[in-house]
C-alpha cells in the first residue's frame, strides 16, 4: 500500500465521518468528505478519489441513485457503508455496481481490510494475466493454477469459476451474477450447482476447506474472493 | 310453524263465508231431511240437526255456530214439528222439546268452539314457548356480536315473517347510523333521527307506534340491564296483536340480553388486552433501560478514563476492550429488538435457497469467536450432509442466539457442541451445553417473550429464544429444549429435502 490513495467519504452523519477520518487517516489515506448526494457527485468528479465509501441513506438523493450516477463514469471501487441490512438492498447495491457492502455498526478492522482488498483488485486487473493470492497463483493465459508451486487439477467449470472470482477479487459477487456468468441465464436460480462447485473448489485451493480464507461466503448474498 | 294469522281483511271475508256456510249447511240438511220426515219421527231430524251444529262448531267461530243453532231450531220447528209450515207448536211436550233443542244446540256449539279455542291457544302457547326456547338456545350458543345478530334476525324471520335490522351503539352510548348486517345500507337522516329517539328515550318509534309514524320502519329499543345495545328496525305491515306482542317483547329482551352479554364480554377483553400490553410495555421498558444503561455506562466510564487520565498502554488497551465488548452487547440488543419487531409485525419473508451448512456455521462461529473462546466449542457435522434449503440470515440468527445463550449460562471451560445431520428429509441441528439447564417447571416457558430464569445473573431482554422459535417456525420447523444429565439441549428440525443435482459433464482441464 503506498498510502497516497484518496478516499471520498459520503455520509451525512458527522460522527461516522469523524470516526472514518480518524481511522483512515491513521492508516495513511487522504480523506475527502461529502455530506449529501449533490456535493458527493461534484466532489467525486473534482478529486477523482481512488475509492468511495457511500452511505445509502442520504438526505437529498437516495444512495442507490448516486451509485448509479457515479457508475456512469467512475470505475474505481465503491464500498457501501449503510445501516440498511436487508438482502434486497445489498443485492441491489451490488447490481448497481458497488464492489462491497458493509453494514453499520461495523468493525473498523473489517472496513480497512475491505478497502485494502478493493484497492488491490484495481492493481491486480491492471497487471499481467498472472494473479497471486496468498499461496495461490492463477495464470489466466495458460489456464494453470498453482498452490505452493504445485499444479492443481481443476475441472473446466472449477477453473472458470476460479478465474471469475480472481478477476473480481475484493468484490462481492452475487449468486445470480456468478450463475449467469458460468452457466448462463437458464441456471440463474439453480444455486445448488454453485454450492457444489464452491465446495469442490475449496477442497483444492484452501488450506483448510472447512475454514476458508480465500473464497468467503457472504450471508445470503454471494461470495467474495481474495484477502 | 306458521305463526302469523291471516291479515284483517282475509279474516273478515272468512267470517262472512262461515256465516253463509252455516246457513247453507243447515238449509241443505233440512232439505235432505224432508223425505225422512214422512217415514220417521221428527225427533230423528232434530238429532241430525244437532249433529250438524256440533259438526259446524268444530271448525267455525262462535257467531256462525249460534246462527246455525238458532236457524236449525227454527227450521226444525217450521218444517218438522206438526203442524208443519208454521212456527206454531201444539203439544206441550213439543214446546219442551223445542226449548231443549234450542238450548242443546246453543250450548253444544258454544262448548265445542270454546274447547277448540282453548286447544288452539294451548297450541299457540306451545309454539311460542318453542320459538322462545329455540331463540334462547341459539343466542346462548352464539359467539360474538355478529353471530348474535345473525341468530336474532333469522329467528325473527322464522317466527314473525319480518325482515329485521339491528342497529348498534358504538360502545359510547351513541347509536351508529348503519344496519349492522348491511353496513352499506344507511338509514335516511329522518329515519336515523327517529331511530335515535327510540334508542335515547327507550320507546318504540316509527310506523304503528304513534311517535313519528310516517316512516317505513318501526324501531324497537333493545333494553339491557347495564347498557342498551341498540335498536331493532322492522318493516311491518300491521301492528302486532296482543299475543304476538308478548312474544315479540320477550324476543327483544332475549336479544338485548345476548347483545349486552357480548358487549360486556368485548369490553372485558379489551380491558384484559390493555392490561396485558401495559404489563408487556412495562417489562420491555424496564429491561431495555437496564440493558441500555449497563453497556452505555461501560463505554462512558472507560472512554472517560482513557481521555482524562494518563494510563499505561496496557490499561488503555484493556479499557478499549471493555468498550468494544459493551458495543457488541448494545448491538446485539438492537438486533434482537429489530428482529422481534419484524416477527411481530409479520412483515418479513423467508427467502429459501440452497446453502452449505458449513458456510453458515463458519459465519456464526467467526462472529462469536470472542464469546466462544473460553469454552471448548465442538462442531459435529455429518460428512454426508447435503445442501439444505433455508434462509441463511434467519438461521444464522437462530444459531447465533442459541450459542450466545449457552455462553451466557454455561460455566467456562465446559463443552458446547453444535451438531447437525440430515434425517428423513429433515435438517436436524442440536446444540448442547454443560450449563445448569432449565428448571423442569420452566421448560415450557423457555421460548416465551421476556422469559428469564429468575435466579440468573445474566442480563438480556429474554427475547433471544422467542426470536429463535419465531424464525424456526417461519421455516415450518420445530424447536424444543430438554435437560440432559448436565446441561441443556436444543433440538431444531427443519424440513429440507435433498437438492436435485444433475450430473454434469465436467472434464479435468487439458493441461499444456
Amino acid at each position: 500500500m503506498n498510502g497516497n490513495e484518496k478516499i471520498l467519504i459520503i455520509d451525512d452523519e458527522l460522527q461516522i465521518r469523524r470516526l472514518l477520518e480518524i481511522t483512515l487517516s491513521a492508516n495513511g489515506y487522504k480523506i475527502i468528505q461529502s455530506v449529501n448526494g449533490k456535493e458527493a457527485l461534484v466532489d467525486a468528479a473534482t478529486y477523482n478519489p481512488s475509492l468511495i465509501i457511500l452511505d445509502l441513506g442520504l438526505p437529498d438523493i437516495d444512495g442507490q441513485e448516486i451509485l448509479k450516477k457515479l457508475r456512469e463514469w467512475f470505475n474505481k471501487p465503491i464500498i457501501i457503508l449503510s445501516v440498511r441490512d436487508s438482502e434486497e438492498e445489498i443485492i441491489n447495491a451490488l447490481d448497481n455496481g458497488a464492489n462491497d457492502y458493509l453494514t453499520k455498526p461495523f468493525r473498523s478492522g473489517e472496513l480497512l481490510a475491505r478497502i485494502r482488498a478493493a484497492i488491490r483488485s484495481i492493481e491486480n486487473t491492471s497487471d499481467t494475466a498472472i494473479l497471486t493470492f496468498e499461496s495461490l497463483t492463477i495464470d489466466l493465459q495458460s489456464h494453470t493454477v498453482k498452490k505452493n508451486n504445485e499444479l492443481l487439477k481443476l475441472t473446466a467449470t472449477e477453473f472458470s469459476i476460479l478465474s471469475l472470482f480472481a478477476k473480481n477479487s475484493g468484490r462481492v459477487l452475487t449468486h445470480q451474477f456468478i450463475l449467469k456468468e458460468i452457466w448462463g441465464h437458464g441456471y440463474s436460480s439453480q444455486t445448488q450447482y454453485l454450492r457444489v462447485f464452491v465446495a469442490q473448489l475449496r477442497k483444492k485451493i484452501e488450506d483448510n476447506p472447512s475454514k476458508p480464507t480465500l473464497l468467503i461466503t457472504e450471508s445470503g448474498i454471494g461470495y467474495r474472493f481474495g484477502e | 310453524m306458521d305463526f302469523i294469522k291471516y291479515s284483517d281483511s282475509t279474516l273478515i271475508s272468512n267470517k262472512i263465508r262461515h256465516y253463509f256456510l252455516s246457513v247453507i249447511i243447515v238449509g241443505v240438511t233440512a232439505f235432505l231431511c224432508i223425505p225422512l220426515s214422512n217415514t220417521q219421527s221428527y225427533y230423528v231430524v232434530s238429532f241430525i240437526l244437532l249433529f250438524v251444529v256440533s259438526f259446524l262448531a268444530t271448525f267455525m267461530g262462535i257467531g256462525p255456530v249460534i246462527v246455525a243453532a238458532t236457524l236449525s231450531a227454527l227450521v226444525w220447528n217450521f218444517f218438522f214439528i206438526p203442524p208443519h209450515y208454521t212456527f206454531h207448536i201444539e203439544k206441550a211436550e213439543d214446546i219442551l222439546m223445542f226449548g231443549m233443542f234450542f238450548s242443546i244446540a246453543f250450548l253444544n256449539g258454544i262448548l265445542t268452539t270454546r274447547v277448540r279455542r282453548q286447544e288452539q291457544l294451548a297450541r299457540e302457547r306451545e309454539k311460542r314457548t318453542d320459538a322462545l326456547f329455540q331463540l334462547t338456545k341459539e343466542l346462548s350458543k352464539a359467539n360474538g356480536i355478529e353471530e348474535v345478530i345473525k341468530v336474532a334476525i333469522e329467528n325473527i324471520r322464522l317466527y314473525f315473517k319480518l325482515e329485521a335490522y339491528i342497529i348498534l351503539q358504538n360502545g359510547e352510548n351513541i347509536l351508529q347510523s348503519f344496519k349492522q348486517t348491511q353496513k352499506d345500507e344507511i338509514l335516511s337522516i329522518r329515519e336515523f333521527e327517529i331511530a335515535k329517539q327510540s334508542f335515547n328515550k327507550l320507546e318504540i318509534t316509527g310506523r304503528f307506534s304513534g311517535v313519528s309514524s310516517n316512516v317505513e320502519y318501526t324501531f324497537y329499543p333493545l333494553k339491557g340491564t347495564r347498557l342498551n345495545p341498540g335498536i331493532i328496525a322492522v318493516k311491518q305491515k300491521s301492528s302486532l296483536d296482543a299475543t304476538r306482542k308478548i312474544l315479540w317483547d320477550t324476543f327483544l329482551t332475549q336479544i338485548a340480553n345476548a347483545l349486552e352479554r357480548e358487549f360486556l364480554g368485548e369490553l372485558a377483553q379489551k380491558v384484559r388486552f390493555l392490561d396485558e400490553s401495559d404489563r408487556l410495555y412495562r417489562t420491555l421498558f424496564n429491561s431495555i433501560s437496564h440493558e441500555l444503561r449497563i453497556p452505555v455506562s461501560t463505554i462512558m466510564g472507560a472512554s472517560d478514563t482513557i481521555i482524562s487520565s494518563n494510563n499505561s498502554k496496557e490499561v488503555q488497551t484493556e479499557l478499549c476492550q471493555e468498550i468494544f465488548t459493551a458495543s457488541l452487547r448494545l448491538n446485539r440488543l438492537i438486533e434482537n429488538l429489530l428482529n422481534m419487531s419484524r416477527l411481530e409485525s409479520g412483515h418479513f419473508s423467508v427467502r429459501l435457497d440452497w446453502y452449505d451448512l458449513n458456510d453458515l456455521i463458519n459465519k456464526v462461529t467467526k462472529d462469536l469467536s470472542e464469546e466462544l473462546k473460553p469454552f471448548h466449542f465442538k462442531v459435529d457435522i455429518d460428512d454426508e450432509m447435503p445442501l439444505v434449503k433455508i434462509d441463511f440470515g434467519l438461521i444464522e440468527q437462530v444459531l447465533y442466539n442459541l450459542l450466545v445463550n449457552s455462553t451466557q449460562y454455561a460455566p467456562v471451560s465446559t463443552i458446547i457442541t453444535l451438531g447437525a445431520h440430515h434425517e428423513k428429509e429433515n435438517l436436524i441441528i442440536e446444540i448442547t451445553d454443560e450449563g445448569p439447564g432449565f428448571p423442569e417447571t420452566e421448560l415450557k416457558n423457555v421460548f416465551k417473550k421476556f422469559f428469564k430464569v429468575n435466579s440468573r445473573k445474566t442480563g438480556g431482554l429474554g427475547l433471544g429464544l422467542s426470536i429463535v422459535k419465531g424464525f424456526i417456525e417461519a421455516h415450518n420447523g420445530t424447536i424444543y429444549v430438554s435437560n440432559r444429565e448436565n446441561g441443556a439441549k436444543f433440538t431444531i428440525q427443519i424440513p429440507s429435502a435433498k437438492p436435485e443435482i444433475k450430473k454434469q459433464v465436467d472434464p479435468l482441464y487439458e493441461w499444456k
